[in-house]
């Protein structure tokens, strides 16, 4: 049945969702209206957070200046800016800024085809690669960015707010914010030249596991330092037998250096691991034990 | 001497924390958030002690190490934690140990005050819808943008305002007069041991077992050379060596099979 036949015929009816329907040539989508779509998201990226949309209307804020080239169409317009204030969460960088990429491309094959009465890309074909891609990324970009990324570039100036410089504070997150932008920028023209396969391609390249591991070696190389030098835990427990005093953080040096700094640490990650990531229960834990050591100056 | 902060102290601290809260500054209040840093040291500018408070906050981070916020919610505020924590400590003289236990409870208030945050934007999404069915373009971003900006700051720069304004002094002074005997002993040792949360966390983030031998040899390498107070940029390149020595190992390995 061709386009148009398809079309008288069903006239009278309620036109279907997805039948091609003619609307203006959409304008080229060139780099600066990636960066406008990358930027808008990043900078609206959890201002308009909702329990029950999540981050939808701030991916359809950063959206806004694309579409607008896409569908010159009225209607079609206000349908896209619908289908993206539809529930979406994801990370920024990792899952914003390639979903932000992915989607524009889709949106841009569907109003060319649009354009050229063919066949197009359906509404619920954009919205299940988003839906379905937007989790797998966001685990990945949290555990890079925030948790690794973000504590390295922290834990390098610490001894700089340590001292007193103001220094400490400002350098980490000058590198962080910095970084983060350019390479979401990066992953934002990634997702739009690679189309639907970006994802993909992020996620089994060999090249980004090894990146992975690189960053989880350093983070955990930094921690370890950071542990040393910052936790302070020592045992002020001294008892008295035959005259002798002994003292225990002394016999402790002597057995091992830090070792209950250590302990404290090996103790707390075993508890997650075991009882799963559930943070607010440690932290009261923690300084439950805390308390009652230290007011038996036994720490 | 009756030391408090002035209202225009008070003030601008809690619109910092409004900006951050509401993030209207977009993904770079991130680690704003997450970190008390930032915080610490704009509370260090408006009081005029930028050292004492960068001391001060250097303390509370180490606590809020590895805090990451799958989905968006975190289980504590810690910039909140240090924007009421940093000038108690300033004002009340504190250790940065005994600071740390008062940051941390407020933090943990804060991330409620964050969630009912999602809770009030609910509101704005009903003009969201209208603007959007309506394909009007400037009207959607406006309510995608100012509409929860402005509900943010009408939740936070009255409450911490309020907190810093008529809390901050009290707590401060309550804590000076009470010396130094056990309570002050139980608050450096509860402030020096929870510096371990936020490494352990960290280590259960990055979540490969595989990787751990690199945290135990670095705590080792820094109790070792602890005399030798090795600046902490030696030993990043240290841990970036370590992590391109096995990368490069690991990859041969997988070429190979």
């Amino acid at each position: 049945m061709s386009e148009t036949a398809d079309i008288q015929a069903t006239n009278d009816e309620a036109v279907q969702e997805d039948t091609p329907k003619r609307i203006p040539q959409p304008d080229k989508i060139t780099n600066k209206d990636l960066m406008k779509s990358w930027f808008g998201w990043w900078w609206a990226n959890e201002v308009p957070h909702t329990f029950d949309r999540m981050l939808a209307p701030s991916f359809c804020f950063g959206l806004i200046p694309s579409l607008k080239k896409l569908y010159k169409d009225h209607d079609e317009l206000a349908k896209a800016f619908q289908r993206h204030l539809l529930f979406f969460n994801t990370q920024a960088t990792w899952g914003g800024g390639t979903l932000t990429g992915v989607t524009i491309s889709l949106e841009e094959a569907r109003a060319k085809a649009m354009a050229n009465g063919e066949e197009a890309i359906s509404e619920d074909m954009i919205n299940n690669t988003k839906v379905g891609l937007m989790g797998p990324l966001a685990g990945i970009g949290d555990s890079i960015d925030s948790g690794t990324v973000q504590y390295i570039f922290i834990a390098i100036f610490l001894p700089f707010a340590q001292k007193g410089n103001f220094l400490g504070a400002l350098l980490p997150f000058l590198c962080f914010s910095i970084a983060t932008f350019i390479y979401g920028y990066y992953l934002t023209k990634m997702g739009y030249t690679l189309g639907r396969n970006a994802a993909k391609e992020i996620m089994t390249g060999g090249r980004m596991a090894g990146i992975i591991d690189g960053l989880g070696v350093m983070g955990l190389y930094m921690m370890g330092i950071l542990a040393g030098q910052y936790i302070t835990v020592k045992s002020y427990l001294k008892f008295d037998i035959n005259q002798k005093t002994f003292d225990v953080q002394k016999i402790l040096d002597t057995i091992m250096p830090g070792m209950l700094p250590l302990l404290t640490v090996v103790l707390l990650y075993l508890y997650f691991q075991k009882q799963g990531l559930k943070i607010t229960r440690g932290l009261l834990y923690l300084t439950g034990a805390l308390i009652v050591l230290s007011i038996f100056y036994i720490i | 001497m009756h030391v408090t902060l002035s209202v225009w102290q008070a003030l601008l601290i809690a619109i910092w924390v409004a900006l951050i809260e509401s993030r209207i500054l977009g993904f770079a209040t991130l680690t704003m958030r997450f970190s008390p840093l930032m915080t610490g040291m704009m509370v260090g500018f408006i009081m005029g002690d930028i050292k004492q408070a960068m001391i001060v906050t250097a303390a509370i981070q180490l606590v809020y190490m590895g805090f990451v916020a799958p989905g968006g919610a975190l289980p504590a505020e810690p910039s909140i934690g240090a924007a009421i924590a940093v000038p108690v400590a300033i004002l009340g003289h504190m250790s940065p140990q005994g600071a740390i236990a008062i940051a941390v409870p407020v933090a943990l208030l804060g991330s409620y005050l964050y969630q009912f945050r999602f809770f009030l934007n609910t509101f704005a999404l009903k003009s969201m819808d209208r603007f959007a069915a309506a394909g009007n373009a400037r009207g959607l971003g406006f309510s995608i943008m100012v509409i929860p900006a402005c509900i943010s700051f009408a939740l936070f720069i009255p409450l911490i305002f309020i907190a810093l304004y008529f809390g901050a002094p009290v707590i401060s002074s309550v804590v000076s007069n009470i010396g130094h005997g056990t309570i002050i002993h139980v608050l450096n040792s509860v402030g020096g041991g929870l510096a371990a949360l936020g490494i352990a966390i960290i280590m259960q983030v990055i979540g490969k077992k595989t990787l751990l031998p690199f945290f135990f040899l670095a705590y080792f390498m820094s109790v070792a050379f602890a005399k030798l107070d090795i600046n902490m940029t030696i030993y990043a390149v240290f841990g970036a060596i370590f992590a391109i020595i096995y990368v490069m190992l690991t990859q041969r390995n997988t070429d190979k099979g």
